[in-house]
């Protein structure tokens, strides 16, 4: 099954392309004087770390922690445990169930008095026949389904189990088989007790009921002329039932779901199962591919990547988790096979390198979906890129003197400093636009009042806001739905907004003034004023109820947001914190910063659960994607790292796609998207130039 | 509680809990339009057996909070089965089976969940080969045919 095995066979897939690589340039760094002095400062003060003055952490967002159910693999035991030889086996369960449907009155033993059926045998076929076509009936093209029940009637057959299963029991010599019953082997007592303990605790059920009729039954037997063996059936294994190994119970009579069971059941079941063994179930026979629909692939496929959202409140931007839209004829099996082909590429570290150009300055912020990229820079505009080809940019919000000529650009990334990670299997830089298209981009220039005069240091959107924080102290709350028209300002702070954001009741933004205000999504009210940290309030993050801030002075609060009560602290090493995630679930709270470790918290106990190492420079921003079980971060070292959320190990490593800090990173099922501060945004696009990739877009 | 009487499809009657009858739909909604007439509810798809092994389950369910996971997507989310529920589909097969249409023809949608996931237990982790064995099932596919599938199931982006 592993993808590499029938490379040969899909070469023709291969786009010619991905093989290329840039063209080594030379590498110059981008000017990061005001900021690295500013930084550098900082560092001299461990318990008062400012990023720098436009230093800021990101807007993140992450998806629902709650892990897939581990499948439970109950299969593989059964066959390792079997007492027999498998073939001893398949040939006795072929013949049971081969006795079972052609069963006479002869082959009823003895222990059909143990069963639970008396008069069976007497009940016209008539009545079978009705039974089988009553309201299970949905199956009526289903030959086999038919020809089952109507010459099969079930009680008489479950009796009839309950019948084989007895003489298994205490068996010491082989007994030869006889007519069409099957030979009887000595077993340790061991097999089919769990089915006898099931026959027991039915015959105890119904002993009373049963006691007047056992003459009757007694006649009936001698009428049979039942093997004398056979009355060891009546044999009580008492044993609990879960101490017997599935084989016992599974492998006596072995039946055929599919065929036996109406397509609608027989789809819910396969709809249980994980993706490969969906696959594999599609190899069993031609029933079986066939009940492989692409409605149970849909819910496989979902089952298996779909995570619930886990607050109840709705705090979070739509982000794409590459589940496919929910169309007509849409090739589910196919989105699975893409997914794999992707996940795998993440394993690999195999991505393309996309930068979008334009920035004049520092880009401070990004966030995304699948349609758009938003970022916001230091050279005061908020930019719209398209999330796909050609990526190109949308829109630009900004005041009208940062509308220069166009820099252009140096080396878009560092291959030196790729050479010790994963370098891009390609490169795309699609062109700046020219003086004319920056123009139409641009908004109308009568409302500069409602730009913000400083740096972009954060933003967030979800589907109806936008909302910004700057150096000009105050935030911007945009409708995105109207074109990005600017509803409101938020005044309060005494200093740059440096984190914001918001769900659906509470817009909440932090400060280098030390302070976290809380204010109404709706109208704008600055409802309260979170005070308690030393430093200033770098990053920001809101789930429910519980507010997780971080701060240069090394600390991370909680706070309630409805009291403005910290309720909580986490404590860094030595050193400022830059960025903080909460998780979806609100049960791990992450936390970066100058001291180069990712901080793993249990929110709850606020226990240091785990410390993630790798980066050599201080971390700017995390992201954490608990669907896909990744840690994302973005570093002073110019590197954009993968980690294992589970095991806390680095899984991948980007060193140098840019040619300066990383500033902000988010992550989605197919890309990371990292700004820097060389003025460029970067997709690492895992998913470019994979085929049926486009199936995976919500 | 009342208790009303059940007709197997073999003639066999028994006397259930009133409660407990209610986690059928079917049955439920026949008590409700027929009223509380005393007449016997006739299922003329299960047999004694079968319908024993479900009043069973019902006993031991008949106090569990109307199941808010109603939905589809809830549903599917997990094979995990409760502890009492995995003894109890501790049957052979062929019980299995029919307790699941039972389940099915009676509308007890957790009943036929667990049901399922039993089944589906079973399938998980095995190969193909394994799943013929498990079930008893012939493999009719031509080797052309098998070998096509598994080409598709095995694809993969070519590095």
């Amino acid at each position: 099954m592993s993808p590499r095995e029938n490379g040969t066979a899909t070469s023709a897939r291969r786009r010619p392309s991905l093989s290329f690589r840039p063209h080594p340039r030379t590498t110059t760094l981008t000017p990061i004087s005001k900021d690295s002095a500013c930084a550098l400062e900082a560092f001299r003060d461990p318990f008062q770390t400012e990023l720098c003055q436009e230093d800021h952490a990101p807007v993140v967002e992450e998806m629902d922690p709650f892990p897939n159910a581990v499948p439970r693999r109950r299969g593989a035991k059964s066959f390792s445990t079997l007492k027999h030889p498998m073939d001893g086996l398949v040939a006795l369960g072929r013949r049971w169930s081969v006795s079972l449907r052609h069963k006479s009155s002869k082959q009823n033993f003895a222990e059909n008095i143990s069963a639970d059926v008396e008069d069976q045998h007497h009940v016209p076929s008539s009545k079978h026949r009705r039974m089988a076509s009553g309201s299970w009936d949905a199956r009526s093209t289903k030959v086999a389904w038919q020809g089952c029940v109507n010459r099969r009637p079930s009680l008489n057959s479950v009796s009839a189990l309950h019948g084989f299963y007895a003489p298994t029991a205490p068996v010491p010599a082989p007994i030869p088989g006889r007519g069409q019953e099957p030979p009887v082997l000595p077993n340790n007592g061991f097999s089919g007790a769990a089915a006898r303990a099931a026959a027991a605790a039915q015959n105890e059920q119904m002993e009373i009921t049963r006691a007047a009729k056992v003459e009757r039954e007694s006649n009936k037997i001698l009428e049979m002329r039942v093997p004398q063996d056979s009355e060891s059936g009546i044999g009580i294994d008492l044993r609990d039932r879960s101490e017997v190994p599935e084989a016992e119970l599974y492998g006596l009579a072995r039946l055929d779901p599919v065929a036996l069971l109406p397509t609608e059941i027989s789809a819910h079941i396969l709809s249980y199962l994980n993706p490969p063994s969906l696959l594999n179930s599609e190899l069993v026979s031609r029933a079986w591919r066939e009940a492989s629909s692409p409605h149970v692939w849909k819910q496989v496929f979902r089952g298996a990547y779909e995570q619930r959202p886990a607050s109840e409140t709705k705090t979070k931007l739509k982000q794409s988790s590459g589940l496919g839209k929910t169309i007509l004829n849409q090739d589910w099996k196919k989105m699975f096979l893409v997914r794999r082909a992707l996940d795998q590429r993440w394993k690999d570290g195999k991505a393309a390198a996309i930068y979008l150009q334009g920035h004049e300055d520092s880009v401070y912020c990004s966030q995304f979906d699948e349609k758009k990229i938003i970022t916001g820079s230091r050279d005061r505009t908020i930019r719209v890129w398209d999330s796909q080809y050609p990526w190109a940019c949308q829109k630009i919000i900004g005041p009208s003197s940062s509308r220069g000529l166009p820099r252009r650009g140096g080396p878009v990334n560092s291959p030196t400093s790729q050479a010790t990670g994963s370098p891009p299997f390609m490169t795309i830089t699609p062109p700046w636009p020219t003086s004319a298209e920056k123009e139409e981009l641009s908004s109308p220039l009568d409302e500069d009042s409602l730009y913000h005069s400083a740096s972009i240091l954060c933003l967030q959107f979800d589907e109806e806001i936008m909302v910004t924080g700057s150096s000009d102290y105050t935030c911007i709350v945009y409708d995105i739905k109207n074109d990005y028209q600017p509803i409101r300002r938020l005044y309060g702070h005494q200093a740059g907004v440096l984190d914001v954001c918001f769900d659906d009741r509470y817009i909440v933004s932090c400060s280098k003034d030390a302070t976290i205000c809380v204010w109404d999504r709706h109208t704008g009210q600055l409802l309260r004023t979170l005070t308690g940290h030393l430093g200033p309030v770098n990053a920001v993050q809101l789930r429910g109820d519980l507010i997780v801030s971080a701060s240069g002075d090394g600390v991370a609060k909680m706070w309630n947001v409805t009291t403005g009560q910290c309720v909580k602290q986490f404590l860094s090493k030595d050193k400022g914190l830059a960025c903080v995630e909460f998780s979806d679930d609100g049960r791990t709270i992450l936390t970066g910063g100058n001291d180069r470790i990712i901080y793993q918290f249990d929110a709850n106990t606020g226990e240091l659960v785990n410390e993630l190492q790798g980066h050599a420079g201080l971390i700017r921003s995390l992201h954490l994607d608990s669907a896909n079980k990744r840690i994302v971060s973005g570093s002073y070292d110019m590197s954009v790292k993968v980690f294992d959320r589970d095991t806390g190990n680095l899984s991948l490593n980007f060193p140098g796609w840019t040619t300066s800090w990383m500033l902000s990173v988010q992550s989605d099922y197919r890309r990371i998207v990292a700004t820097s501060q060389d003025s460029r945004t970067v997709i690492i696009d895992f998913g470019y130039g994979l085929d049926g990739i486009e199936l995976l877009e919500e | 509680m009342s208790s009303i009487t059940l007709t197997s499809s073999d003639g066999i009657e028994m006397s259930v809990d009133r409660t407990t009858a209610e986690r059928s739909v079917l049955i439920k909604n026949m008590l409700d339009d027929l009223g509380d007439s005393g007449d016997a509810v006739p299922l003329p798809n299960v047999n004694e057996a079968v319908l024993k092994k479900v009043i069973e389950w019902c006993e031991h369910h008949k106090n569990d909070p109307p199941s808010a996971s109603d939905d589809d997507d809830n549903r599917r989310k997990t094979t995990d089965i409760d502890e009492w529920d995995q003894k109890f589909m501790q049957v052979d097969q062929e019980m299995l089976f029919e307790i699941i249409l039972a389940a099915n023809y009676l509308d007890i949608k957790a009943l036929l969940d667990v049901g399922c996931k039993t089944v589906a237990n079973m399938i998980k982790g095995k190969s193909p080969e394994e799943i013929r064995k498990t079930f008893n099932i012939q493999n009719d596919f031509t080797p052309e045919e098998e070998d096509q599938i598994r080409r598709e199931n095995e694809w993969a982006e070519d590095r």
